[in-house]
């Protein structure tokens, strides 16, 4: 047990919280709660350090200062296994990031044989089932170059859904997308937060956020400028900041 | 007297077969090894631990900027100083190795750097330990540059197996040197040992330039 289990925490909590690039502060003092089964939506302007706030929950980037705990696990305590803490953590990427030289199948299939030790013909089913609830069911045998963006998202979900993760993770899932091919995938994550995982979502799409979204936290040079729900915060933006980023988001 | 050369040529094929043996057997034992060391060193030097990187850098360095003829003197004759002694045959064998290892390493380390990060964040995301994130993911992708010149490299590995005849090893080099004091006619042996070479090498270079090919046009996994 680690001294943090003491008082009550999230899932996910940051506690004052600064790293740097170099000289460059890219987080400043983040403070931040994520309830189990809560879903947040992070925006800002780019650059603002959005990817870098949710990479840190997996460890793909480390913390200077502050308390960034995790499970009720403390990042960069000696205590913390970062490998096991991950497999609790799915993440999905604006680049999808699947393996190319695997299958659809392989790729959902990988991490819960070589990890989770599962059986490779119970791995399989499960993960058969997955892509099949994914729209993808014709896909078990495609290789992602053989698949479309959308359909290369939907398989990359279907990946962290293979780890049955308590918390998942996306950086911008649907950016790198085709407009056409973009609701697709917004609805298996819809689907996916439904069913009660704890999600930060890195994303402009509204429609997404005011539809299962508990929160909108939006961030501007590093720091938490305004946190709300996604009523309060797409209706009645509290800064000039948030409604400069706004007005400029709604444009489009 | 070009027939009676011929003749004597003729006589001379037991031994050119166990030179080309010797050569076959040398170079398959050091390639084989030199691969598993070059891929052993290639991973850690890109495993992140700077100073065996380090290490391994300057040796690999070293190995690469010395004249193998040198290496293999040093093997052969200064070990024994230190009380090492070794047959020719272990030497060449050593030696050969450690040319192999050092610049498959190389080559190994290029494709292993050419994997994308994105790749390595996905499977570090997904919980795989280092071993299995190579294993899985990085060597396989890595393969598809690393298997032209690595073939390309055992071209040059058999050829410069030749330097072994220098420390006294019967391999096809040599044979040419003991033959032509029997037949002297230079032009007409060393032809002779050349073709040797090349019936062993030709079909890997063929090799190479089919995965070179192939590995342009796939997508999937690497099939030989
Ligand atoms: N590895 C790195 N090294 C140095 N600086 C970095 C690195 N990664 C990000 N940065 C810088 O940190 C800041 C925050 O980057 P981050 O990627 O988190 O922003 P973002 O809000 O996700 O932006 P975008 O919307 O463009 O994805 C930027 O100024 C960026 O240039
Ligand atoms: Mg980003």
């Amino acid at each position: 047990m680690t001294k943090t289990g003491l008082t009550k925490t999230g899932m996910i909590d940051f506690r004052g919280v600064n790293k740097w690039f170099g000289s460059l502060n890219v987080l400043k003092d983040i403070t931040l709660s994520v309830e189990p089964r809560e879903v947040v939506v992070v925006c800002g302007p780019s650059g603002s350090g959005k990817s870098t706030l949710i990479r840190c929950v997996n460890g793909l980037e480390t913390i200077k200062d502050g308390d960034l705990v995790v499970d009720g696990q403390r990042l960069g305590d000696p205590a913390t296994n970062m490998t096991q803490l991950r497999t609790e953590i799915g993440f999905v990427f604006q680049a999808f990031n699947l393996y190319p030289h695997k299958t659809a199948l392989e790729n959902v299939t990988l991490a819960p044989i070589h990890v989770r030790k599962i059986p490779r013909a119970e791995a399989e089913k499960a993960g058969r089932e997955l892509l099949a609830k994914v729209g993808l069911a014709d896909k078990v045998n495609a290789y992602p170059a053989q698949l479309s963006g959308g359909q290369q998202q939907r398989v990359a979900i279907a990946r962290c859904l293979g780890m049955r993760p308590k918390i998942m993770l996306f950086d911008e899932p649907t950016s790198a997308l085709d407009p056409e091919m973009i609701s697709e995938v917004l609805d298996v994550m819809v689907a996916v937060a439904e069913e009660g995982m704890t999600m930060m979502v890195v994303t402009h799409e509204m429609g997404f956020a005011r539809k299962v979204a508990q929160r909108v936290v939006f961030m501007d040079a590093g720091a938490i400028v305004e946190s709300g729900t996604p009523d309060e915060f797409f209706s009645h933006p509290k800064t000039d900041r948030s409604r400069a980023f706004l007005s400029k988001i709604l444009r489009h | 007297m070009i027939w009676q050369q011929l003749q004597s040529l003729a006589g001379s094929y037991p031994l050119a077969l166990r030179g080309l043996g010797m050569t076959v057997v040398l170079s398959l034992i050091s390639l084989v090894l030199g691969t598993l060391l070059g891929f052993g060193l290639g991973i850690l030097r890109t495993g992140g631990n700077r100073l065996i990187s380090g290490l391994i850098g300057a040796w690999v360095d070293l190995i690469r900027g010395t004249p193998f003829l040198v290496q293999i003197f040093l093997i052969f004759f200064i070990l024994p100083e230190f009380g090492i002694e070794l047959d020719a045959f272990t030497a060449g064998i050593i030696a050969l190795t450690n040319l192999a290892a050092c610049f498959i390493c190389e080559i190994v380390v290029a494709g292993i750097r050419s994997v994308p990060t994105g790749q390595v964040e996905a499977a570090l995301a997904s919980g795989l330990s280092r071993w299995q994130r190579m294993r899985q993911v990085v060597l396989p992708q890595a393969m598809r540059i690393v298997l032209p010149p690595l073939v390309g490299q055992y071209v040059l590995l058999i050829k410069d197996s030749s330097v072994v005849s220098a420390i006294g090893l019967t391999d096809l080099t040599r044979v040419g040197w003991l033959v032509v004091q029997r037949v002297p006619n230079g032009l007409l042996v060393f032809f002779l040992v050349g073709v040797g070479y090349f019936i062993v090498c030709y079909p890997l270079i063929m090799l190479a330039r089919r995965l070179e090919r192939r590995m342009g046009a796939a997508h999937g996994e690497v099939q030989l």
